[in-house]
Order: structure tokens, then sequence, then C-alpha cells
């Protein structure tokens, strides 16, 4: 109808066989794009354009169309008068009800009813619909000689105790409203002269005295304390339930004071000037701030100690989403994934990594990746079903590992290290005085303190190097010992060569032993019984002693957990220095009383050292 | 027969078509119970012939006739300086007109109570007679329960003044006044809020805790509609040159003129002029066309007068206004400053009859005077609920205003200004609560019924409604 040819002609175009063309090419073009959808004006059609409506269109088919019900002639409505069952006064009110059809004399007698407005009996229904949202509340009753026995106040009047238990019950409990619409106005003496005077200003001027300006507190205070009055009167605190005696509790311990403290308290709250305001936030996401950096810490604990402990071998090895069971879970690894991803791009070219991780475009410039691809596409004829293959694993030549310098690892510490950290932890043993020798060695060997360029490749070297300088440590102690050892024999011998005849030298001998480790052995008992009594009392003296002791037992137990190798020398090696210090006669405390521990340690680890001796 | 029990747990309506009459400064506005729009919007002004030879016709009422220029025509408005209604025997005339010119006119086909010939000069005698005849034979009222809307400070006498006038002369079988404050937060789905009510003689802050007014809290000022339209007329006299205001009906027909030129208009002739509060009444009407399209509140931070707010504001693109007889200008600073008042006393413009306004007066000041009468303990929620209603709120950028202002008042609160989007809801929202309310099944146990009425006398209004 309203076609281009109209649109020309309105707009004063040139027609001709330009018109008929259009409506040619125009005829395809619904045929091609989107259907239009049915009951939508062609012109409103036209205005989406060539894109969907910014809306879902659905077209509502006539099939989904519930049938519209024809049971007989339409319904009658009428206007029925009704009664609510609320009220006490029988105010008759009109709604629209169904004109009842089952009884049709009514109806009819209804229908004149209605046009001649109730002029004879109508019907009137009595509604009670909304009756259950007609709520009272419910005060505590109290009679005349209760009110004079218990509930007398100096501060409140029988009238005003009226008052205000009826303003509670209008207000139900609305305290605010309550006290908002508080206006008690003392007993008027003279009502008539009061309805003659009219207006509210004389009242004002007139003599008596003016009602108590009350606050929500007293007025709480008041109720509450007749409320808890009157409940102990009726029950008797004994025969109350729990939920009785909560109430009654709750009643009895109002305090208005304090409540009216807590009210400046929030109103100052909310007062505080923009500047306070400001600083609170400050301070709040100061304290937000730090406690997330809390968290994090703890967090990067947890994961360290986690991996320092168990490996957790038993994680499963498939692949796929199955290890990651919860969208919390994904979200990590996608993270984790991405992160890397980025850290790749970052510094591409240099991958220190273990795991040689290839993403699809290196792998096509690489020149195994055609065989790669061929494999992939392979797999993906092969089944559908199949898990997505893993990230592939390139395998290179043992020269080539070198060359590009590309290392594999079983499980890999998070995070960047440097190398020069890693050597220089190498140069670190046990104790410190292993530290010194290894250091003093390798001083010996002329080796640099800081090592140029700590390649990897250096590193597995100067391991080497360590671990046979430790060796050789070890054989030194052990031959210093034998040799200590069999000075002591030596002398032994002279002793009771010069001694001979008498037996008991032996028996000194054993006695000055037993006199040297005791104390020290008492020590360590102490030091392992109580870990935490540095500042007690009882051992002030001895402060330092116990110190020591106690951070020499824990180095020994460090040892005898993790290598009973170096246990071993370890202890030879406190022994030793423990022979040095006495020989020197070190006067340091805590020196000596190391040297007491340790030599009581050696003592008491004698008998498995000399098994262990027999059997090398 | 089962659909004619009302689902009452999901819809708690129950419609007995009552109707709800909200009278405000400039219009009055009825309608049925449970529509959302009034279907009767007239002008609080009437009409009033000075009687010079048959003393009869004497009111007009209703859009038409008192905009229609008449020479002796008076212009009046019944309420009060005060915000309560001052004479009350217009005031019942203009609200029966409200009711029945719309609402209730029994016949349909009496032409004389539709509405439509109002002010129609040959029928004033007929007119008058018949609807003395109809109020014998039937009050307007019969059918109807008739809630009605009163403000926040409204005087006890004048309440029971309105019950008597629906059961006695509109015959109204049951009754209840309600606080616009409350209605207008129904409105918003609101029980409880602070309702900052701009409306046009007075701009009134109502804190409702659970649907009652906090009554210490409710807190008045003079600074609304016509205080910003009384800005206008001072800002329109005191450029130089001076602006001429000019009402359409004095305008014959106007020809265009550039910025600021004199007005070429041809101009109408009356052998008797209008009177001075007719053309006041037409003045206003070009004022709040002024209001709708030229005038902005400066929405802050800084108030108008300090810093560089002026600076901006110059250099903010102006906007044009055309007057009636074809003057026109482009407003730029000015038209910040007319409203600047509302919020800043110190910075509305001053005359002879318009003295500086009290600082207290400022919306902001009544805000915080409101909220300070309220429990600690409520005025974070209430300023959680912050209604704003009122045609004056329509003022462009008042929200963005009224919440800095507030927020710099109570920068710890979590505030939050409610401002319904459409202007009908924001004109008409004590009525729409109104609308609701009494079409809630619920309600009709709250009505004062007129057996009530009779039984208690008019006092129990004050009783009933709280
Ligand atoms: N779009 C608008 N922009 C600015 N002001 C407006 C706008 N529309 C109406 N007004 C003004 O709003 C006022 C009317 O508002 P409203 O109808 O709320 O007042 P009212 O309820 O009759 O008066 P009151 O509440 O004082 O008794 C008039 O002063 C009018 O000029
Ligand atoms: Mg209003």
């Amino acid at each position: 109808m309203a076609s281009g040819r109209d649109v020309r002609d309105m707009l004063g175009l040139p027609m001709g066989g330009d018109a008929p063309k259009a409506a040619q090419k125009s005829r395809p073009k619904p045929a091609t794009g989107v259907r239009r959808p049915q009951g939508v004006a062609r012109e409103v059609a036209a205005l989406y354009g060539e894109r969907p409506p910014p809306v879902a269109i659905y077209e509502e088919k006539k099939t989904y169309r519930a049938k519209r019900q024809s049971t007989g002639p339409a319904k009658k409505w009428v206007q029925q008068p009704f009664t609510n069952q609320a009220r006490s006064d029988g105010l008759v009110l009109r709604h629209w009800r169904r004109k009842p059809t089952t009884a049709p004399p009514i109806t009819s007698g209804e229908d004149t009813v209605m046009e001649d407005s109730e002029s004879s009996e109508p019907y009137i229904e009595s509604n009670g619909d909304f009756m259950k949202y007609n709520i009272e509340v419910e005060v505590p009753q109290f009679t005349d000689e209760e009110y004079d026995a218990h509930l007398r106040s100096n501060d409140w009047g029988r009238e005003e105790t009226d008052y205000l238990f009826q303003k509670i019950k209008d207000y139900a409990f609305r305290w605010a409203v309550i006290w908002d619409r508080y206006d008690f106005q003392a007993e008027r003496p003279q009502p008539p002269q009061d309805d003659a005077n009219g207006d509210s200003t004389a009242l004002a001027t007139l003599p008596f005295a003016p009602a108590k300006a009350r606050t929500v507190e007293d007025l709480k205070a008041r109720y509450y304390d007749i409320a808890a009055k009157i409940m102990k009167l009726r029950i008797p605190e004994v025969q109350m339930d729990a939920e009785q005696f909560a109430q009654y509790d709750l009643l009895t311990k109002f305090n208005p004071d304090l409540e009216r403290n807590r009210k400046t308290l929030a109103a100052a709250l909310m007062n505080r000037n923009m500047d306070e305001v400001k600083e609170e936030e400050f301070l709040l996401t100061e304290l937000q701030r730090i406690n997330m950096a809390a968290n994090r810490l703890d967090a990067e604990r947890d994961e360290l100690r986690a991996r320092l402990e168990a490996p957790a071998p038993q994680k499963p090895v498939e692949p796929g989403l199955t290890a990651f069971p919860s969208s919390q879970q994904l979200a990590t690894l996608f993270n984790q994934l991405f992160q890397q991803d980025k850290s790749k791009k970052r510094a591409p070219g240099n991958g220190p990594a273990g795991r040689l991780s290839l993403s699809a475009n290196e792998m096509v410039a690489t020149p195994g990746s055609a065989q790669q691809q061929q494999m992939a596409a392979a797999n993906r004829r092969q089944s559908v079903a199949q898990p997505p293959p893993q990230t592939p694993i390139r395998q290179l030549a043992p020269q080539q590992e070198i060359r590009f310098n590309v290392s594999t690892h079983d499980r890999l510490t998070s995070g960047v290290s440097f190398g020069s950290d890693k050597l220089l932890k190498m140069r670190q043993a046990k104790s410190n005085v292993q530290t010194q020798k290894i250091a003093a060695a390798l001083a010996q060997l002329s080796i640099p303190e800081i090592i140029p360029i700590p390649t990897s490749k250096v590193g597995d070297v100067f391991e080497a190097l360590i671990g046979k300088v430790g060796k050789l440590l070890d054989v030194r102690k052990v031959r210093e010992k034998e040799e200590g050892e069999c000075r002591v024999l030596e002398a032994m011998k002279t002793r009771r060569a010069s001694e001979s005849q008498a037996g008991a030298g032996d028996a000194s001998n054993v006695n000055d032993s037993s006199a040297n480790y005791t104390p020290a052995k008492s020590e360590v008992a102490d030091s392992q019984d109580t870990p935490d009594v540095d500042g007690d009392g009882e051992d002030d003296g001895d402060d330092g002693d116990n110190d020591g002791g106690e951070g020499d037992g824990d180095a020994d137990v460090d040892a005898e957990g993790e290598e009973d190798d170096d246990e071993d020398a370890e202890g030879e090696d406190a022994d030793t220095s423990a022979a040095q210090s006495e020989r020197r006669g070190s006067t340091s405390t805590r020196a000596v009383s190391a040297g007491h521990k340790r030599s009581a340690s050696v003592l008491s680890q004698a008998s498995s050292k000399s098994n262990k001796r027999l059997r090398k | 027969m089962a659909s004619t029990n009302a689902p009452a747990a999901e819809y708690a309506g129950d419609e007995v078509s009552a109707i709800v009459l909200d009278p405000g400064f400039s219009t009055i506005r009825a309608g049925f119970a449970g529509e959302d729009v009034p279907k009767s919007v007239c002008p609080s002004f009437f009409g009033y012939t000075d009687a010079e030879s048959d003393s009869k016709s004497q009111f007009l009422f209703g859009e038409n006739a008192i905009h229609t220029p008449q020479a002796n025509l008076q212009i009046k408005n019944y309420w009060g300086s005060d915000g309560i209604v001052e004479d009350w025997d217009a005031a019942t005339k203009v609200w029966e007109y409200a009711i029945t010119s719309r609402l209730t006119s029994t016949k349909p086909s009496n032409p004389l109570q539709n509405g439509l010939n109002e002010g129609s000069n040959g029928n004033g005698d007929t007119m008058d007679v018949d609807i003395e005849n109809v109020e014998q034979a039937e009050k307007p009222l019969e059918d109807s329960p008739l809630l009605m809307t009163e403000p926040g400070w409204n005087s006890s006498k004048a309440r029971e003044k309105c019950i008597e006038i629906a059961m006695e002369e509109w015959g109204a079988p049951a009754f209840y006044l309600q606080k616009t404050g409350v209605l207008a937060a129904f409105a918003s789905g609101k029980a409880s809020g602070i309702i900052i009510d701009i409306g046009a003689s007075h701009t009134s802050v109502t804190p409702v805790l659970d649907g009652m007014v906090l009554r210490k809290g409710v807190q008045k000022s003079p600074l609304a509609g016509n205080f910003v339209s009384n800005q206008i007329r001072m800002l329109f006299k005191q450029s130089q040159p001076e602006i001429p205001l000019t009402p359409h009906y004095t305008v014959k027909s106007k020809v265009q003129v550039d910025a600021g030129a004199p007005s070429q208009a041809t101009y109408k002739t009356f052998d008797l002029p209008p009177t001075d509060s007719f053309r006041r009444l037409e003045e206003e009407r070009v004022l709040t066309e002024f209001k709708e399209s030229v005038v902005e509140v400066w929405p802050g931070p800084q108030r108008f007068n300090m810093g560089p707010s002026e600076e901006i504001a110059k250099n903010q693109p102006g906007r044009p206004f055309e007057m009636p007889d074809g003057w026109n200008q482009v407003f730029t600073a000015d038209r910040f400053r007319v409203a600047e008042g509302l919020f800043d006393a110190s910075a509305a413009l001053v005359d002879s009859d318009n003295p500086r306004p009290k600082d207290e007066h400022t919306i902001s000041r009544l805000v915080q005077a409101a909220v300070q009468q309220v429990d600690a303990d409520h005025r974070p929620m209430l300023l959680g609920n912050v209604v704003v209603t009122g045609g004056s709120s329509l003022l462009y950028k008042l929200n963005e205003r009224l919440t800095q202002e507030i927020n710099t008042i109570y920068p710890s609160t979590r505030n939050k200004l409610i401002a319904p989007g459409s202007v009908v809801e924001r004109k008409y929202a004590a009525w729409i609560g109104g609308s609701i309310l009494a079409s809630l099944g619920s309600f009709h146990q709250l009505w004062i019924s007129k057996k009530e009425y009779e039984e208690h006398g008019a006092s129990i209004v004050e009783k009933r409604c709280r």
C-alpha cells in the first residue's frame, strides 16, 4: 500500500521506471533476510533494518492460546454491599462481585434492589477476609488494688500510667511513635472552662504544673517495670518456664541510663563530621588492606608448608577437568595458566623453566610441528571421546638440551631463585663450625666467595665439590677422633703403669666422668620438659645455659630426624669442639654449657657410635 | 463461584469505589481509589466575580473558567498562608467541583454538571438552580467513602471541619484523613522514611515511621514553587533592561524578534482590563513554563555563590526562553540563581516585598531539624529512605543538589534519595498513596463511618486518624 511509489509521490521525486524496479528489488529481500514476524506492520518491521530486533520477538501462535471458554452469556457483576467483620458499627460498603448464578430468585430480587438502591431487604455479604490483619497488642492489665499494692511510683501517677498503657496499645509498642505522640496533660480542674477557651495557647498559660517531659527511656522504664512486676504477680518466679523467665529477666534488666548513654553515643556516631568519617574510612580500608595482606601471607605460608610436606603423589594423574572438581579450582587453574602465558610472553625465548611446553604458534615454527599436527589430527579423527591431548612434551637430544639450556625437574619450586643463592646455600652446613671449615677448605682451593656466573652447570659442579669437601672433612674428623682416643688410651696406659699397684684409679676416672655427665644430663632434661620456661624464676641463674641447651637440643633433633650420617659427623664435631673449649678453658658459659651438653649426648650415644665404628 | 473470593494472600485489594481527595495549594487531585492517576485535577484557584447586577453567580471553578479573561473576575485561593485551609466555604465548593465534575456526576446527560460548560455566560442561573436541586436530592458522595489528605501540620480544628464537610455536606458513608507525607511514602512503597514534599506554597519534611507521622519532626517552610516563582519575577525586574513578563491572554499576535530585542507583538485590548489577581494567575502559568524549561538547580558540590561555581555556570550552554509575546533570551547563570534560595538563604534575591528567607527554612536545614527530632535509633534507617515528591521537586537537578546537601550534613550514614522518575508519580504521589491505601481490604476497618460520626461527633477524627 504505502510503497516507495507513495513516498516518491510525497517527496515529489520522479517516478516512472524506477518504481516497479524498486518493488521488484524489495520483493526477494524478505525471502533472503530475516522473515518479517507476523503481526508486525511492515513499516514497523522496516525500522529494525537488517539487524535483528533489539528484543526477542516471540510469535504468538494461535495454537498456544488457551481457548476462551464460553460458558453461556457474559457473567454479570454486581456491586455487592458488604459489612466488615472487623467493624462493630455495621458500616456497609460495596465492592464488585460476581453476581451469584445459583439462586435465580435472589439474583432477580437483588437486581431490582440494585436498581432501587437498597429499598427493600438487600443481601448483605459479611466479609471477614481481612480480619486477620486486625491485630491488637496485649499489654498487661492490672487492678486498682494491684496498682496500689505494687505499682506505685513517686514519679508516675495512676492516670499517667494508664495514659501510657493506652498509648502503648494504640501504637503497638512503637516506642518512637509513642514518645512522639506522648502528650499527657495532668488532670484538668475545670474541663468546661477549658472547652470554652478552646485553644491551646490558653491551655499552656493555665496555672497548673506542665506535664513532665518524658524521654523514651522513661516511658520504657515505667512500662517494663510494671510489666515485670505484674508478670511476677501472675506467675511466681519459680514457676516460670524458661521462656517466661527469659522475658522476665529482660524486663527487669532494663536500665534507662545505659540506654540513654547508648543513644547519645549512637547520635554522636551519626553526627561525626566529614573529616572524622573520612579518617574512619581510611582506617577501615587500611585495616582491610592489612587483613588481606595477612591472609595472603598465611596462604603463601600454607602453600609453602604443603610443598615441604608430602608431595601428594596420590593426585590423579589423569588429565582433564576431573582434577578440578570445583569451579573455583578451575578458576585458579585458569589464572595460573594465564599468568604463565603472560610471563612467557614477557620473556620470550629465554626459557629457564624445566618443562618445555610449547604453545600452538611456537609449534608451527618448530621443525617437528608438522608431524605433531598430523598426530593431533589423527587423534581427533580417531575418537571424539578421547580427552584433549596434553601439552606436548618435546623430546630433545641431550646435545640439544645442553645447547638450549633445557633441564627437566620432577618437582619445581614456585617462584624465581637465583643461582648464586643456591651456591651460597650449599656453603652453609648444619653447624657454624662446619660451615667455617668448609669455607676454609674452599679458601684453600682458592674458590672465590662469590662465583661470577652461577649457571646451573656451575651449580652442579660446585655441589659435587662441596660434597667432596664435606666427605674429606668427615674423614679428617674421624681421624682426629681416633687420634684423640689413642692419646687418651695411651695416657691411661701410662697412668696405669705408674699406679699399677692401686686399682682404684679406674674407678675414680669413672666417677669423674659421671660427675661431668650428670649436670649436663639434667640440663637437657630441663630443656626438653619445659621448652618455654625460659623466664621462669626457678632457673633464672642459668637462663643463658638453658637457652643454649634448648637451641642445641633443637639442632640435635633436626639432625637425627633428617640424616643419620650427618648426625654422626656432627656429634663428633660437637664433641671435638667441646673438647677444644674444655681444653681452652673458655669462660663463656654458653660454650661451656654446649660443651657439657655435647659431651653428654656423646656419652649417651657412645655405645651406638662404637657400634657403628665397629661396623666400619 | 470460586472467583468471587478474593485471593487475599497475594492481592489484598478490595475496592469499594472510595474517592481520594488530595487538595494542594496549586491543584486539587481527586479520583477513585485503585486507579493509578487522579481522574480529576483542578486548580485550587477559583474565580470570584463581584456581584454587580445579580448576586447569584459568584464562583467560577475549573481550568476553563478561571483562565478566561473577564472583567471583575477576581482570582482567589482558599489556602491560608500557614498551609491550612482558610476559606472553608470556598474550599468546600472547589473540592466539590473537583469531585463532581469528573467523578460522581450522577447523570451524564446533564450538561451542566459534567464540567464542560463551566463559565458559559448564559447558563449561570440555571446551573446554580440545578446544583441546588441535585444537592437536595442526593449528596455528591452518597455512595463513596472519602479519603482525604491533609498536611502534616493540620490543626485539629481543620481536621474536624473536614469530616464535617464530608459527612454533612456530601453525605459520605465513611471518611478518613491521612497525612500527605505518609501517603507519598506509600506511593513509593515505603512505610518508613523521610518525605520531602516541595509543593507550591510549602515545602515540608515529614518523618514517617511504620506509616505514622512523627509529629515532632514535621517541618515546613514557605520556600517552594511559589517562592521560586517570586525569585523569577525579581530576576526579571532586576535585569537590565527589565524583562517583561507578559501572560498569554494579553497577546493577540506575535512576531519573531532577535534575542533580547523588545517584543513587537500586538496586544489585545480590553474595555475593562482583568483584575490584578487574574493577571498574576496568568503570569504564574508563564513562570511555571519558565521553571519547567529553564530553571536549574545548581548541583553542587559547592554553593552557587561560592568559589568558582558561578564562573562554571556562566560557561555552560544557556537555555533559551520565549515569552508569549515573542521576547526571547538565552539564560545562563541566572537560571541557577533563582532556585538557589531553596538551599541557601543568603543567595536568594530580595526586594522590598520579598525579604531574605530564613536560614532554617532552607530544605537542607528542614531535613536536619526533622531528623533531630527523631529517636537516634531510627535516624539512619530514615535517612536511607528519603522520598522526594511534589511538583517543584521536578526542578532540574534538584535531586542531585539534595543528595549533595544531605550527604554533607550526614556523611556517616547511608543516605538514599527515592524520587519517582515519572512526572505524574512525583506530582501526584500523595494521591497515588491514597489510592493504594483506600483500595486495601484491610483498610476498610479504619474508616470512620457515618454512624460513628453521629455517635461521637467530629472529634472522633482526632482519635481515629492518628
Ligand atoms: N516541571 C516542573 N518544574 C518545576 N516546577 C514545577 C514543575 N511542574 C510543576 N511545578 C511547580 O510545582 C508546584 C505544584 O506542585 P504540587 O502540585 O506538588 O503542589 P501542591 O501540592 O498543589 O501544593 P502544596 O503542596 O504546597 O499544597 C507549582 O508551583 C508548579 O509551578
Ligand atoms: Mg502538595
